[in-house]
């Protein structure tokens, strides 16, 4: 009996010693890179890849949403994540907070295969912090076998024929901001006033959301658990994927505009693996790759030669200019930021 | 054939609505097809690609270093403690005790918030170090209540008896207390392992950048659609934990 | 006497660093302003709390609730009669039985949750057995969140309401037989009232957890069921409030110490049954 007890304490000890240790960063520092990143945002053949020609071993870790992203971010001051995604409202704050490094661009070579038209955005004025990676626009998307009315726009959402069947992202600034944007405000809107009355306006929504996802909203699309969705741009191509008879609707009120971007945190512990990996992703062909794979606008000049015909003629991801019209970033609102989680908050309990 | 009491059958239906979603977790992981509406064929396929996916049995790994570290530094932490508390005696020897368990009475989020943003706060590195200390943190107190409850039921002049005939305060310890108690110890730790794996909310909270563990990748996996290859993996541990359980039952038989 | 054993200090100095002083910082934090980036001032305010009675956040607590009371009376249901009667069987049977109720803990909470989501989905399994593929809307609903967390934490009321029912002396019930009592009177004056503990922490050790469990509200209730955990997750991950969540964590805090005090009034005795 004794023996064994000690054998247990034996092994137990080890193994709290081993985990111990293999944390207290033995390993060469340059051979790791630590991502952040939505799962499943770079594909799995390019991260291999890149490990495979690189010798770097490379860590993922994972987040739901922007505001998640830069909680993490700002737990560790922008330290222990080396390359790190979001949204361009979301690197703006982190920018305002501080919380970025600038690129060394010499160390990005492929930096200059970008295209210019996703580049100087009001988040990053100068291309001095961030890699766009993925340009698209939200859309909604419908099965006309079971959606009875026209829809057009915002506005036909809150029709009562579509009572219990819209699904839509799990996020304030969304769905706050194409409440906004169908009452004929911006999504950014700040002015306590209007907002109480979008407020109003959402709540009336309720009725007709079957729920909120935030990640993979056209799986209950695709077996036709709902008829109407609100999603992003790769999640729109990959209900049409599955379904290519779902309509697609460019909203009339107009559209909002997004990009997708990697940055490197200001205290990032393996910058010159985060350098390389950036320089790998902006490839040309590498980068044709993981656009056909995520399903957002490619951001790579280079790539386009790469590009599938299907790829390029897809009406979700390069929409007509003269359709598109106007479009909108979803901007940091400052305080009023509060006024959205409350709204929020209150909209999503009701 | 036994006759069923109505109580029997009743305990048999619970039963069997308990284990309907494990059930459904290990059939779809045979299902060939991606989509869990579709039943597309038996396969092997998922167990195949679980095989090959470095990320999901790396997180598994962690998972485990994690549960055997936090509950076997636990079970010194919990089983000393709860011998040098039934050796004590003061007056707010009721409400030290008291505090001492409180990671299991209360919330979990509320240990998850505090430790985020005191290790925040400190600038630890989060990883497997923050891990093992939320971990610890609800694994000690089953150990603590686990060998206090064992104690209790000792009769306190054993090892007194073991003194008297001239042993030592350790070697009475090791030859009398320790084996009366080591059964409340390994099943402490048993149960304390079990919540470790089980565990998502202090982990979500204190996981780091180059430590994932299973829940963590399990819940952004939910979020963002499952692979089968998961339903595989809850597979592989369900039939591991099976053995190791009916391996301990035979094991403790044996010890009696 | 007074006597202290060097025996303790580890458990102290761990429950000193791990436990007492990170709940001694969210109760400080608490009580400081949110800065507007992230992060804190240490301006000392009441605001956080006084947020707390907003109707917005106060929506929350009651619903959430709600549903904790709901999940306890479903879980006390389901769990005392399968407590009591596991403690009835024989040996063998009885640790098979135990075992079978532990088991499911080794597989990860989410996974049993998603288990449930493929059966519920409208077109998922359930459906296509007992509703010949009509539709079904179950997820993503109340019910459906009560649903998930009285599965969640039933094993907690079954081992509390089987430890105590274990102790019970069922030579009293025998003879209250004897004397003529029929079998609901003896079992109503002797067995529940000796198994009340059991129940009573079990009520406990599902209710405390029930408000915090912020991933089961959020897969089986589609994003639009909010408990107390959604809510201070919410603060800590997106809305980076800090001090309020911590506001609310205290909150919750106080509500769970004062369900412990409650407890041990009310059975008189010291430690809660089950699990250990």
């Amino acid at each position: 009996m004794r023996k064994i007890v000690s054998l247990l304490l034996a092994v137990f000890l080890s193994a709290g010693l081993a985990a111990g240790c293999s944390n207290s960063g033995t390993e060469d520092e340059q051979k790791t890179l630590n991502i952040l990143t939505w799962d499943g945002y770079i594909p799995e053949d390019v991260l291999n890849a890149f490990q495979e020609s690189s010798g770097i071993s490379v860590n993922i870790a994972n987040f739901n949403d922007n505001e998640e992203m830069l909680s993490k971010l700002e737990a560790t001051n922008g330290g222990q994540y080396d390359v790190v995604i979001g949204s361009d409202y979301i690197i703006d704050i982190a920018a305002k907070r501080g919380l970025l490094s600038e690129l060394d661009k010499s160390k990005i070579p492929n930096y200059d295969n970008l295209d210019p038209v996703y580049l100087s955005q009001y988040y990053d004025p100068n291309n001095v912090y961030t890699v766009p990676y993925g340009p698209g626009t939200p859309l909604i998307v419908y099965d006309p076998a079971k959606v009875t009315i026209d829809i057009k726009g915002y506005n036909d959402l809150w029709d009562p024929a579509l009572a219990n069947s819209i699904v839509m992202m799990d996020d304030a600034r969304n769905v706050i901001g194409i409440t906004l944007k169908s009452m004929g405000y911006s999504m950014n809107e700040t002015d306590e006033a209007i907002l109480k009355e979008a407020k109003e306006k959402l709540f009336q929504l309720k009725p007709n959301i079957h729920h909120l996802d935030y990640n993979n909203p056209y799986d209950s699309l695709i077996s036709g658990e709902v008829s109407v969705a609100y999603m992003f741009t790769s999640q729109v191509n990959t209900a049409l994927n599955e379904r290519p008879e779902l309509q697609v609707v460019y909203p009339e009120e107009g559209m909002g505009f997004g990009i997708d971007c990697w940055f490197i945190p200001l205290n990032a512990p393996h910058k010159d693996a985060a350098h390389e990996f950036l320089n790998y992703i902006l490839d040309a062909e590498t980068g044709a790759k993981i656009s056909e794979s995520i399903l957002y606008m490619c951001p790579n000049q280079a790539s386009y030669d790469y590009l599938s015909d299907d790829f390029k003629n897809n009406k979700a991801l390069y929409i007509p200019s003269d359709i598109l019209g106007e479009t909108e970033f979803i901007k940091d609102v400052g305080e009023a930021a509060t006024l959205y989680d409350s709204i929020w908050t209150e909209f999503k309990q009701q | 054939m036994k006759k069923w009491r109505p109580s029997s059958i009743y305990l048999a239906i619970v039963l069997v609505i308990m284990y309907l979603p494990v059930i459904t977790v290990v059939v779809y992981s045979f299902n060939a097809s991606k989509l869990t509406t579709v039943w597309g064929g038996f396969s092997l396929a998922w167990y195949e690609k679980l095989f090959q996916n470095r990320t999901l049995l790396e997180t598994l790994k962690n998972s485990l270093i994690l549960g055997v570290s936090s509950c076997g530094i636990s079970a010194v932490i919990g089983t000393v403690g709860a011998l040098g508390m039934a050796r004590s005696n003061f007056k707010l020897k009721g409400l030290v005790e008291n505090i001492s368990i409180v990671p299991i009475m209360i919330p979990e989020i509320i240990l998850g918030m505090a430790f985020l943003s005191v290790f925040s706060f400190l600038g630890l590195k989060f990883g497997m170090m923050t891990l093992i200390i939320g971990h610890c943190a609800f694994c000690v107190p089953y150990i603590f209540l686990m060998v206090k409850g064992a104690l209790a039921g000792i009769d306190a002049a054993l090892p007194d008896a073991a003194r008297d005939l001239g042993a030592s305060d350790l070697r009475s310890f090791w030859d009398i207390t320790l084996p009366l108690i080591v059964p409340s110890i390994l099943s402490g730790a048993f149960l304390a392992f079990a919540m470790s794996l089980d565990d998502v909310i202090i982990s979500f909270f204190v996981t780091g950048a180059e430590t994932n563990t299973l829940p963590v990748k399990i819940y952004s996996q939910l979020k963002m659609g499952v692979t089968p290859e998961v339903n595989a993996l809850c597979t592989v541990m369900l039939v591991v934990t099976f053995a190791a359980v009916i391996l301990f039952n035979l094991f403790a038989k044996k010890q009696r | 006497m007074k006597k202290h054993s060097w025996a303790a200090i580890p458990l102290y100095l761990f429950t000193l660093f791990f436990v007492v002083l990170p709940l001694i910082y969210v109760l400080a934090l608490s009580f400081m302003t949110r800065n507007v980036t992230w992060g804190v001032d240490a301006d000392f305010t009441l605001d956080n709390y006084r947020k707390i009675l907003d109707p917005v956040y106060l929506k929350t607590f009651v619903s959430s609730l709600e549903i904790a009371v709901l999940t306890t009376v479903f879980t006390a249901l389901i769990g005392y009669p399968f407590g009591y009667f596991m403690a009835n069987l024989s040996g063998a049977a009885r640790r098979i039985t135990m075992m079978l109720v532990i088991i499911p803990f080794w597989t990860n909470a989410l996974v049993r949750i998603y288990g449930w989501i493929t059966l519920l989905r409208p077109q998922g399994l359930i459906s296509s057995i007992f509703l010949g593929g009509a539709s079904l809307q179950f997820l993503y609903t109340r019910p459906a969140v009560v649903l998930g967390m009285v599965y969640a934490l039933l094993p907690f009321m079954i081992l509390a309401v089987y430890s105590s029912a274990l102790k019970l002396d069922r030579s009293q019930i025998d003879a209250s037989r004897d004397l003529g009592a029929n079998r609901f009177v003896a079992f109503w004056t002797i067995a529940f009232h000796q198994t009340l503990p059991g129940l009573m922490s079990g009520v406990v050790f599902v209710f405390v957890p029930s408000v915090g469990l912020f991933f089961i509200s959020d897969l089986m209730g589609g994003g639009k069921i909010m408990l107390l955990g959604n809510l201070i997750e919410n603060q800590l991950m997106r809305s980076r409030n800090l001090p309020f969540g911590a506001a609310l964590a205290i909150v919750m805090m106080a509500m769970t110490l004062f369900l412990l005090w409650l407890y041990k009034k009310i059975t008189k005795s010291g430690d809660l049954e089950g699990l250990i």
